[in-house]
């Protein structure tokens, strides 16, 4: 921080210096003295950190002064100081927009070393939410979701549509593809709210008896254990955004309370009597498929039309063609960077393998890849072999490279099937035009699990 | 307010520089620079307020006795502390009695005393 500019504005050329000295004690402080309201004012292009206003000056009356401050320079503090011990001036000097009202008494001095500390604090503050928010800003911006292919464009474009609205979003995309990422990016680029909080909740990730209270609040005594009121999600993203990821995990009590919220615009802490207004935009995520959750019964109809607004469908990576490559790159760059490695060439055999797996966790899985072969790499190059897959159920081409009989081919698809579908044997048999009872039986030889 | 070294009774002097010494950080230059400027503009505004009151002036007066309320709060004369208060108050709201008169006599003869201290210190 270079020098704290300070102005006194006093006609009482002794206190003026009295105070000037005072406060030149801090030697970070730079203090000019004024004897007139216009001296004043000619100097305020020099930007003064803070303005010291005596109430009764020979020119200009101090609120005069006060007003041609906060009119040209809004963001200066001015705090007027005067002889006077009368409530109703300071009052309505406050209203004016004075940061403080100090009366010259014997404890004056004090007070005005207070309150210059107070605003260089708040000043401090001030900077670094702003080196803090730019940060934000640009770690959301869309540069940083990165690839050219055209799915992923198409998802640029959603997200530039999305951020000049308050429209609702629903974004939707297998596991690991940047939901989250996504939902700050509409978020951080909306003029609006940007400068408003981002609340991100995990339905999946809150077991269901707190997600009530995790989302709208609850008051104190509410129920055993609710010994403190609590804010709701709802409440704290008031004026910005909130985003509901796994929505498709809501329990359908639940949903019928969050739909009345969304067209009520306000939510009732439990325990609660009041209702409190909301003005939060809503983003939504799933890697469900909501529609068949509707059809099955597990999701409000009502809810699902009202949550859809504008759809965004983040494409699975193995349909990004070079999207891996640029996306590969991206994150080795990052991860070297960060842990000061020197830099590695990807070569072209890395390449090719890379973009023959079927990525079934994503961009996530891409990332952690990535920085796997970066720490296994010898030399600085990343061959085929530093590339390994960990993935749960391995591609198709590692399958068929394991030339397994038919029968475990079969078994093996069956599996698949079964863990995707959350061991449904119903839904499973289905799917693969199968008899039940073929897999039931394969169950109670050992040979899958349910 | 340290009546050990203040009270007329214990001693003669009429101010007291405690505050500004405290405010000086020990800076004695600067004490020293206060005092000069004292001297060197309170002499003229108690001639203002005295002629203001000569020629009626109410408003004159009041503004005079505002502007050097602090002064002599930060010198700590406290023996007219209250005058320098009706007269601030007498002028603002035009009111001129016997008592203003009396606190402006008050005020001449302690700060003209006040002056051959700070003078002599």
């Amino acid at each position: 921080m270079n020098g704290f500019k300070i102005f006194i504005v006093d006609d009482n050329e002794l206190y003026a210096r009295a105070s000037q000295h005072h406060l030149s004690l801090n030697p970070d402080n730079e203090v000019e003295t004024f004897a007139t309201g216009k001296d004043c004012i000619s100097e305020l292009y020099t930007k003064p950190d803070m303005v010291f206003l005596d109430y009764s000056l020979p020119d200009v009356s101090g609120i005069e002064v006060l007003r041609k401050i906060k009119q040209s320079f809004p963001e200066i503090p001015v705090v007027i100081v005067s002889g006077q011990e009368d409530v109703s001036t300071a009052v309505e000097l406050l209203k004016e927009g004075a940061y403080d009202y100090i009366v010259k008494d014997e404890n004056a001095h004090e007070r005005m070393w207070k309150a210059t500390n107070n605003i260089k604090e708040n000043a401090e503050l001030r900077d670094e939410i702003d080196r803090l928010r730019e940060e934000v800003d640009h770690k959301y911006d869309f540069s940083n979701i990165k690839g050219n292919s055209t799915a992923i464009r198409r998802v640029y474009k959603l997200i530039e549509k999305a951020a000049q609205t308050n429209i609702t979003v629903s974004i939707t995309g297998e596991t690991g593809t940047g939901k989250e990422l996504v939902a700050k990016a509409i978020h951080y680029n909306s003029k609006n709210k940007k400068k408003n909080p981002f609340v991100a909740v995990n339905i999946a990730a809150i077991p269901r008896d707190l997600l009530e209270s995790e989302l709208f609040g609850h008051e104190k005594g509410a129920f055993t254990g609710a010994v403190n009121k609590r804010i709701g999600k709802f409440e704290e993203a008031n004026g910005g955004t909130i985003f509901l990821d796994e929505i498709g995990e809501m329990d359908m009590a639940l949903q019928a309370k969050l739909l009345r919220v969304l067209q009520e615009k306000e939510v009732t802490r439990i325990g609660g009597s009041g209702s409190i207004k909301i003005n939060a935009r809503v983003l939504v995520a799933t890697h469900k498929v909501m529609a068949e959750e509707v059809k099955n019964g597990n999701f409000r109809e009502d809810l699902y039309y009202r949550l859809l607004g504008l759809p965004i469908e983040l494409p699975p990576l193995r349909e990004r063609g070079n999207d891996i490559i640029i996306l590969g790159k991206h994150f080795l760059d990052e991860f070297i960077k960060e842990n000061e490695m020197p830099k590695v060439q990807l070569s072209p055999e890395a390449q090719k393998k890379m973009l023959n797996y079927h990525w079934p966790g994503n961009v996530r899985e891409l990332k952690a890849v990535m920085e796997l072969a970066a720490v296994m790499s010898d030399e600085q190059r990343i061959t085929e072999d530093d590339i390994n897959f960990n993935s749960t159920n391995s591609g198709l081409n590692d399958m068929i490279a394991k030339e397994l009989t038919l029968k475990d081919y079969t078994l093996k698809i069956i599996q698949h099937f079964l863990d995707k579908y959350e061991r449904n044997v119903v839904d499973v048999a289905r799917r693969l035009d199968i008899g039940k009872s073929t897999i039931y039986r394969m169950v109670k030889n050992n040979e899958l699990e349910i | 307010m340290n009546w050990k070294f203040n009270h007329p009774i214990m001693s003669d002097k009429k101010y007291n520089l405690q505050q500004l010494e405290e405010l000086a950080g020990g800076n004695t230059d600067f004490v020293n620079s206060m005092v000069e400027t004292f001297l060197e503009y309170t002499p003229g505004q108690l001639q203002e307020m005295l002629n203001a009151h000569k020629e009626q002036k109410m408003d004159v007066l009041g503004a005079v006795a505002h502007k050097i309320k602090p002064n002599i709060d930060l010198f700590e004369i406290s023996e007219i502390r209250n005058d320098i208060r009706l007269i601030e108050e007498h002028g603002k709201n035009n009111l001129n009695t016997p008592e203003l008169k009396a606190s402006l006599d008050r005020l001449e003869v302690v700060l003209n005393k006040v002056f051959k201290q700070l003078e002599q210190r």
